[in-house]
């Protein structure tokens, strides 16, 4: 690094390791008085890890990365269904049987109009983007998930206390985030996927999707 | 060059670049999530290390941004400030070099819905704004350096 010549690096090191552990300080300090919101984990917790409840033996690393899984062909992990303009007498959608669970893969991207049918049915919407985007709107009955907030493994683990029940764990999910290249919903499926949950689907196009398909969006903390 | 070493205009860069600081610090400092998932999309670290990153750099940034308003251990806030601007460039061409179009997170790490093209474009704008603040930083070196070059001769 160019300093000075005639620094004094006694002095230059002595300096800055006060201001960084200022900094570490500052920043712990800020943290635990953070909005449950605002907070984050000191230690990162790796998603691919799940969030290991008490009662739950973690997956063993799953099989796809975190990253985004490109779009197969038609046929294998992506369920595509034709344009909903088919729907009203020839419906050549398939039964809802499809959403079987999968125990061999973390997720599976679905578009919106099985987004759409899977929330007629009533089946669980986790929203992983910010709680304070979730507050501005979200899909009515979804809870917020957010993976970025430190309150995420306890969110995790209220929901496996509810779904303890290995047929319950079979139950699809639904996970969305913001669509494009949002990796959110990815990393909240992969964290479930690790804890035994069996039947996660990611909407591949997210919240602006259901927006611009006129669906219905609640707005506030509820959901 | 005489004009580049005066204490006139050395101290307007050192404030300057003290304020860019504490207001690119700010942000950060108020949503640490948002600026971990931004760490996080850079995709060169360690997954461990992403939330760390995320709450103790602004405050670096912040620090050191300030000990430059205000005068204080003024050789070393401006050597880590180059340090972090060039960890930041080289981060940003990483990504530019990939085609990987990330939101900066520079001075704003709420997602803003751009484009790929206008990430790109914001990432190229990102690399020659740091460059331009290095620049502030060796003008700093090179006045400190003239100031004690005549302080020794007189």
């Amino acid at each position: 690094m160019a300093v000075s010549p005639s620094m004094n690096w006694r002095r230059f090191f002595l300096e800055a390791a006060t201001l960084i552990a200022a900094a570490i300080l500052c920043a712990l300090v800020a943290n635990a008085f953070a909005s449950r919101e605002r907070k984050l984990a000191v230690v990162s917790h790796g998603v691919a890890a799940g969030a290991s409840p008490a009662a739950v033996q973690p997956r063993a690393a799953a099989p796809t990365p975190v990253t985004r899984v490109p779009l197969p062909p038609p046929t294998a992990t992506t369920v595509n269904r034709p344009p909903a303009t088919k729907k009203p007498t020839t419906d050549n959608r398939q039964p809802t049987t499809q959403f079987n669970p999968h125990p061999d893969k973390p997720y599976i991207e679905i578009h919106g109009d099985d987004v759409h049918d899977l929330h007629t049915k009533g089946v669980l919407f986790l929203d992983a983007r910010r709680t304070s985007v979730y507050e501005q709107g979200h899909i009515p009955g979804a809870r917020p998930f957010s993976v970025w907030e430190s309150d995420v493994d306890e969110k995790v683990n209220k929901l496996y206390a509810e779904r303890s029940d290995p047929k319950d764990q079979n139950l699809p999910i639904v996970i969305y985030c913001s669509g494009g290249d949002c990796e959110d919903s990815h990393m909240l499926a992969q964290k479930l996927w690790g804890i035994q949950f069996n039947n996660i689907y990611v909407y591949k196009d997210g919240f602006p999707d259901w927006q611009k398909r006129g669906l219905p969006i609640h707005t506030g903390a509820n959901p | 060059m005489k004009w580049l070493a005066h204490p006139w205009l050395a101290i307007r860069v050192q404030i300057a670049l003290g304020v860019i600081f504490v207001a690119a610090a700010l942000p950060k400092i108020v949503d640490p999530p948002s600026f971990a998932h931004m760490i996080y999309n850079y995709k060169l670290i360690p997954w461990a290390l992403v939330n760390p990153m995320a709450l103790v750099m602004p405050w670096i940034e912040l620090l050191c941004g300030l000990a430059l308003i205000f005068g204080i251990w003024k050789e070393t806030s401006r050597t880590i400030i180059a340090a972090l601007l060039a960890i930041f460039i080289i981060a940003i061409s990483i990504n530019l070099g990939r085609g990987n179009a990330i939101d900066c997170g520079c001075f704003d790490v709420s997602a803003a819905g751009k484009t790929t093209a206008e990430r790109i474009a914001d990432m190229r704008w990102a690399i020659l704004r740091d460059l331009g603040m290095l620049l502030m930083v060796a003008q700093l070196w090179y006045a400190a350096m003239q100031e004690r070059a005549t302080g020794s001769s007189a």
